[in-house]
């Protein structure tokens, strides 16, 4: 019986329609990808509302403050805790935080100068299911630094 | 003059294969770094270190009162604007809405550059309830074209409330 011989020359495979594709994809990739957020912190489940459009103009300085509870993988709240700052990986309740925002002062001072202070916005990224009496008194806190602009966070509503 | 001619016409191929792996590696840094969130909004609320100073206040248009009472686990008990109470449910938050369009005249109202609306909330109440407040007060969002009208810009809180039986 006779076989066929196979040729062993080697045929190269088109690249070219994966490359299309891959070029596709990664410049989807690099619109879509959002640096931005880094501060954010996902434990935060931030009430909706949608009237909360992102700013049009980004604040030049900003303190952004993170408050709410420790939630699990399904963002469900372990029971009985109180909410606190998560600050530099740390949990601090709203009456410990002056020695943090006296910090955060003195750092900013330093690197903008004087009356930065004034200027920068505090954007409060608190949880949607704290008491607003402590979101008050973080407000009361930072006011005490000497920090006047603030800005409350929400996500924006589908 | 003479001008040599191309000695051959045939193409020169350009290695693909290192442009490829590099192409790769950018698509798997940026497909990995990639994450979705939703976007994030602000309600821009003024608050300097207040003086107190309410009695030098022009008044010339009065503030607008908005209460939030709550039980103890913050849920919202009471909706009021002034001393009208407005139920608690989301029906309350559009009547709050409707409201304040009636007080300002019409969206837009330059008049409204002086009005501040002063939210007074109880010590437990939820903060997403105080957002929905801010949210009524500052504007309406259109459903149909998509359109934000504004409304009122001023927020302040009123001093905070003592917590309910410690």
């Amino acid at each position: 019986m006779k076989t066929r011989k196979i040729e062993m020359g080697f045929t190269e495979p088109d690249m070219t329609p994966m490359i299309d594709i891959v070029f596709q994809l990664l410049t989807f990739f690099m619109i879509a990808i959002n640096f931005e957020n880094t501060k954010a912190d996902e434990r935060v489940k931030l009430p909706r509302d949608m009237l909360a459009k992102p700013p049009e103009v980004k604040p030049e300085h900003e303190l952004v403050l993170n408050f709410g509870y420790e939630r699990d993988k399904k963002g469900v709240r372990t029971p009985n805790q109180a909410p606190t700052v998560f600050y530099n990986e740390k949990h601090v309740e709203v009456a410990q935080l002056t020695p943090d925002l006296e910090q955060e002062k003195r750092v900013m001072e330093a690197m903008h100068g004087k009356d930065v202070v004034a200027k920068a916005t505090v954007l409060i990224r608190a949880d949607s299911e704290v008491p607003t009496g402590l979101v008050q008194q973080l407000i009361k806190k930072c006011q005490d630094n000497g920090f006047t602009k603030f800005s409350l966070r929400a996500t924006s509503e589908e | 003059m003479k001008l040599a001619k191309p000695s051959s016409l045939s193409k020169v191929e350009i290695p693909m294969a290192p442009m490829i792996d590099i192409v790769f590696q950018l698509l798997i840094f940026f497909m990995l770094n990639l994450k979705i969130v939703a976007p994030e909004g602000n309600f821009n609320i003024n608050l300097p270190v207040s003086a107190p100073s309410n009695a030098q206040q022009d008044v010339s248009l009065p503030d607008i009162k908005v209460g939030l009472r709550s039980d103890r686990d913050g849920n919202l008990t009471q909706l009021t604007l002034g001393g009208n109470n407005l139920g608690n449910d989301n029906a309350a938050f559009n009547r709050l809405n409707a409201e304040i369009l009636k007080i300002i005249g019409r969206p837009m109202n330059p008049l409204t550059k002086d009005i501040e609306v002063e939210i007074d909330a109880d010590f437990e109440c939820q903060y997403k309830y105080i957002v929905k407040a801010i949210s009524r007060c500052t504007g309406r969002f259109d459903p149909q074209t998509q359109q934000i009208s504004r409304y009122v810009e001023k927020i302040k809180f009123a001093p905070p409330h003592q917590p309910k039986g410690g």
